[in-house]
């Protein structure tokens, strides 16, 4: 059991708050070539993602682990593939909650 | 998956209905038993079984209880059947058992489930490290480690189920904040054995508005409220018309027509004749 390193849920906004650290978001995929992949936040920024090779074509949603490299692109270690059919508000609404609200349930 | 969006969501009237009748059935903790024992104010209730959505934080944070060292309390509550929501990581498969680590983001926890039956290992089979996986397990903890032993261990499918579950998890949150709050204030009202005539009515139903079926209707609540007064709730025949009438100051008539409705979305069921109701909540 271990707390110590967490990766805490961002969108774009968030993501400013958590630079160097390990964060996790979904990004929409919009544009992919030669491993680097632009991706727009459920917030409307668009993060470049780095280290993500064989990433989904767009419009697909994918999840990104890795390090908060500046406040709008990440370092990615780990991709899951969303699908299309996820829900990019909802997933919104979670990131604000977690880091501010009900923060201490998460961080 | 979540088996049922209309189980999972704990809004469903039905679902509420069936937790009401088959206790810690449902995915919400049973709250008409949350009544503070004076152990340190952790409820215990027969919804110790009942299943939590937790982050391995809240599990981090929860409370070992004094008198047994294997029970855990999380917002006062007894906890001991647990679901997360994580990757899975560093699976190790054994004759007897699989080994992981699930990491919800949070935090990260050991993992056991125990290859039982043929379906144990087959279920096992089909998750792999990376893997988004839906734990329900019990809590343990083993010289001062915590750890879940897992009952089923899924994979997601949809991945809003992942958002689903963090969601559920802070909506429980304040759920058992707010029952172990009213719960407190029922206490000192019932305590203070003076009638309760008139507004302010508000404190006086803990378990209403999460009871699945409150409309949301200020006239309904009312009428709630006086079915869940301490003072009425003990009666053999349940509360009549007459009485929700003069507590509340309104017509026969007017609460009448509020009482049907509350029977008609099973917040009440009547008992010796048309005149005389209970609440579900109370049995």
């Amino acid at each position: 059991m271990d707390t110590s390193a967490p990766s805490p849920f961002v969108n774009g906004e968030i993501l400013k708050m958590f630079l160097g650290r390990r964060v996790r978001t979904v990004v929409q995929v919009q544009h992919n070539e030669g491993g680097v992949l632009l991706g727009l936040s459920t917030d409307g920024h668009q993060l470049t993602i780095r280290g993500a090779p064989g990433a989904p074509e767009p419009p697909h949603y994918i999840e990104v682990i890795g390090i908060a490299d500046s406040s709008l692109s990440i370092r990615a270690e780990s991709c899951t593939d969303f699908g299309e059919n996820f829900d990019g508000v909802a997933f919104n609404g979670l990131c604000k909650l977690a880091n501010d609200k009900y923060k201490y349930m998460f961080l | 998956m979540y088996n049922g969006g209309d189980h999972y969501d704990g809004n469903g009237g039905g679902a509420a209905n069936a937790n009401t009748l088959f206790s810690g059935g449902g995915f919400m903790p049973s709250q008409t038993t949350n009544t503070p024992d004076g152990s340190g104010g952790i409820s215990k209730s027969r919804g110790a079984q009942t299943l939590l959505p937790l982050t391995v934080k809240q599990i981090m944070d929860a409370t070992q209880t004094n008198d047994d060292k294997s029970s855990f309390a999380v917002n006062g509550t007894e906890v001991s059947t647990v679901r997360l929501v994580g990757r899975m990581m560093n699976k190790i498969e054994r004759v007897t058992d699989v080994q992981f680590v699930l990491d919800d983001g949070t935090g990260r926890i050991e993992v056991n489930r125990w290859a039982n039956e043929t379906s144990d290992t087959t279920e096992m089979g089909l998750v792999k490290d990376g893997d988004y996986v839906i734990v329900n397990g019990g809590l343990k903890s083993f010289q001062g480690k915590r750890h879940i032993v897992a009952y089923s261990v899924r994979l997601v499918t949809n991945y809003n189920d992942i958002t689903h579950h963090f969601l559920y998890c802070i909506y429980v949150h304040l759920d058992l904040a707010k029952a172990k709050k009213s719960a407190t204030q029922t206490q000192v009202t019932a305590s203070a054995s003076t009638w309760n005539q008139g507004p302010p009515l508000n404190n006086q139903a803990p378990t209403l508005s999460a009871s699945g079926n409150a409309g949301g209707n200020e006239l309904s609540d009312m009428v709630m409220n006086v079915f869940h007064d301490p003072m009425l709730v003990n009666l053999e025949h349940g509360v009549s018309i007459q009485q929700v009438a003069s507590r509340l100051k309104i017509s026969d008539a007017l609460a009448r027509s509020t009482v049907t409705h509350l029977l008609d979305v099973g917040n009440l069921y009547p008992t010796i004749d048309d005149n005389h109701y209970k609440s579900t909540l109370n049995g």
